[in-house]
């Protein structure tokens, strides 16, 4: 006997949000959900639902009914599409009138899109897959406390990626020595080290005597290097209040950059710090620690490309993008897809890319992709190739794993960037002469030598579990 | 319940054929003399290694802690200690790719 599993109610929604006729306005959100209806419910149904269910679905059985113009606010479902290669979903567009939402608020925004709509009977499974929010909306937010340019200017630094090193607390690191090693790779010609992100404040080391050696590392490593370095003082804290005293220390003390973990931390703190941050000419670096809870899975969840949008109007100098070439998840073309909209002004739609809207930025800055983890000076050609200079090469492993130490781990990797890069702008192959240009380079860098000597037996060859949808077929 | 050591295990009885955090720290102090090389450190406490790292680091802050800056003998020497643990680490079953397991 068939279960029923969904009801709609006194009547159902697509005689209300189902409007294929709707030609969406330029101030209005736009949203595409991936949709995995439950047996049987048609699918215009289920679109209408979710327009309803994500704008003012709720509000239609309470009195206030009488007061409010539904018809403006709600949401309008307006197209469906079939998922490329998956006939378990299909695509549902809905548009939202801009004055749904409250300025400059992600948290608002969210809090409908992914709201209770996330658990409607009528759904089996639902992926916000993209995002266009409207140059109106964009305006009204604050966005990325610097920005690429004036990030670039604050640290004299021009022409190539940005090279960074978490620094992992391998015996249990106490400050002192900690700040040591962070002192050995800017020395050895990083221009980052970086807390990890689960490194706040726990009884090992506590934030304030972290942040004191840290700072000591960087001036003795400005001072010797005659270049302007930083690490990525983790102000991420229990709360908003307790977050904002270690962001001021940071400042205090002279940091050029703090670090938040943004979807742990929660987008309403980051926000608060990324404005904060902006009015005291700090930069910010955002960790996105928690994303494959919400991203990995192909049918539920939120796509990194939202959570891209999200951090770039809340506020952030860098983000972590995923590597492409590494250990970790990352498929090329989807990756290039959010690495295009960190930094662009203007993104065009691109199904290719998994973009699935226009997206105008205006003036607002970009961010600075961050390739991280899993990686070492063999990747170093595809990674200039792929990420290009406005980007963050962040070789942990890859620099505290060099068998010589931090130094040298740190030193080849600033001749392998410096040497794909000169060879790139000499019109050079990087992924195809690779192999060459780095080996030229160590003849006069035997750190390099000896990277290469430790790390050329590495292949990376794990399938990615989030592909486009373009590729299922 | 397993206690964690309070004595380290020595140099040659070090994981990874001694490429170790550790093992790094003792054969420096090799490199610039601080130490005899018949010195493996077994059962110093974290507190003989720590003294030990500073007067390591306190060495390579002289040369800007990058080998390549080494006077030429001291970087033979360097050159010398260093290939032979890597060989011995890497016929201990050491390679690379275990550092590089690290996070996003």
């Amino acid at each position: 006997m068939a279960v029923k599993s969904y009801n709609a109610g006194v009547k159902e929604y697509r005689e209300t949000y189902w409007m294929p006729d709707y030609t969406p306005k330029d101030t209005d959100i736009l949203a595409c959900f991936k949709v995995t209806p439950q047996p049987g419910v048609p699918r215009e149904e289920v679109a209408a639902a979710v327009a309803a269910e994500s704008s003012t679905g709720t509000w239609t059985t309470v009195w206030t009914d009488l007061l409010t113009d539904l018809d403006y606010y709600k949401g309008r479902a307006y197209a469906i599409e079939d998922v490329p290669g998956d006939d378990t979903c299909f695509y549902a567009f809905v548009a939202y009138p801009i004055d749904l939402f409250e300025e400059g608020s992600v948290v608002n925004v969210m809090t409908s899109l992914v709201g209770n709509v996330f658990g409607f009977k009528a759904l089996r499974a639902l992926r916000l897959e993209d995002i266009r929010f409207p140059i109106a909306y964009v305006m009204t937010c604050n966005g990325p406390p610097q920005g690429i340019q004036v990030e670039r200017d604050m640290l004299n630094k021009y022409g190539r990626p940005l090279l960074g090193c978490t620094i992992k607390p391998k015996l249990g690191l106490s400050a002192k020595n900690y700040g040591r090693a962070c002192y050995e790779g800017l020395r050895g010609g990083l221009d980052f080290t970086k807390d990890d992100e689960n490194v706040n404040s726990q009884p090992f080391m506590r934030w304030r005597h972290r942040f004191d050696f840290v700072m000591e590392a960087i001036h003795k490593a400005e001072a010797e290097t005659g270049e302007r370095k930083g690490h990525y003082l983790n102000v991420t804290a229990p709360t908003s209040d307790e977050m904002m005293r270690r962001a001021e220390y940071a400042k205090e003390i002279g940091a050029p950059i703090i670090m938040h973990d943004y979807i742990t931390g929660g987008w309403s703190a980051n926000t608060q710090l990324a404005q904060w941050c902006q009015n005291n000419g700090m930069l910010l670096h955002i960790h996105r620690a928690m994303h494959a809870v919400l991203d990995r899975n192909p049918h539920h969840g939120i796509h990194f490309r939202v959570l891209t949008k999200i951090l770039r109007l809340s506020g952030g100098d860098h983000l972590h993008s995923g590597t492409v070439v590494g250990k970790l998840e990352g498929d090329r073309d989807a990756t290039l897809g959010w690495i295009d909209i960190m930094r662009d002004s203007y993104v065009k739609e691109d199904r290719s890319r998994g973009i699935f809207f226009d997206q105008d930025w205006g003036a607002m800055p970009g961010v600075l992709p961050v390739a991280s983890g899993g990686i070492h000076v063999w990747h170093m050609p595809a990674l200039v190739n792929i990420f290009g200079d406005d980007s963050v090469l962040q070789f942990g492993g890859g620099t505290l794993g060099h068998p010589w130490g931090n130094a040298a781990g740190a030193a080849a990797n600033r001749v392998a960037v410096e040497a794909c890069v000169e060879a790139r702008n000499e019109g050079r192959e990087l992924e195809k002469e690779g192999k060459d240009i780095l080996t030229k380079a160590a003849n006069n860098s035997p750190e390099l030598k000896a990277a290469m000597e430790t790390w050329k037996e590495i292949k990376f060859e794990f399938d990615t579990v989030d592909k486009l949808d373009v590729k299922h077929k | 319940m397993a206690t964690k050591p309070d004595r380290y295990v020595g140099i040659h009885n070090d994981i990874n054929g001694g490429m170790t955090t550790i093992g790094k720290i003792i054969r420096d102090a090799w490199v610039f003399g601080i130490i005899e090389e018949s010195q493996t450190c077994e059962g110093w406490n974290l507190a003989g290694i720590d003294s030990l790292l500073q007067k390591v680091n306190a060495e390579w802050d002289k040369y800007g802690c990058l080998v390549s800056n080494l006077p030429a003998e001291l970087y033979q020497r360097h050159r010398q200690i260093h290939d032979e643990a890597i060989e011995r680490a890497k016929a201990a079953g050491w390679s690379g790719e275990a550092e590089t397991d690290d996070e996003d």
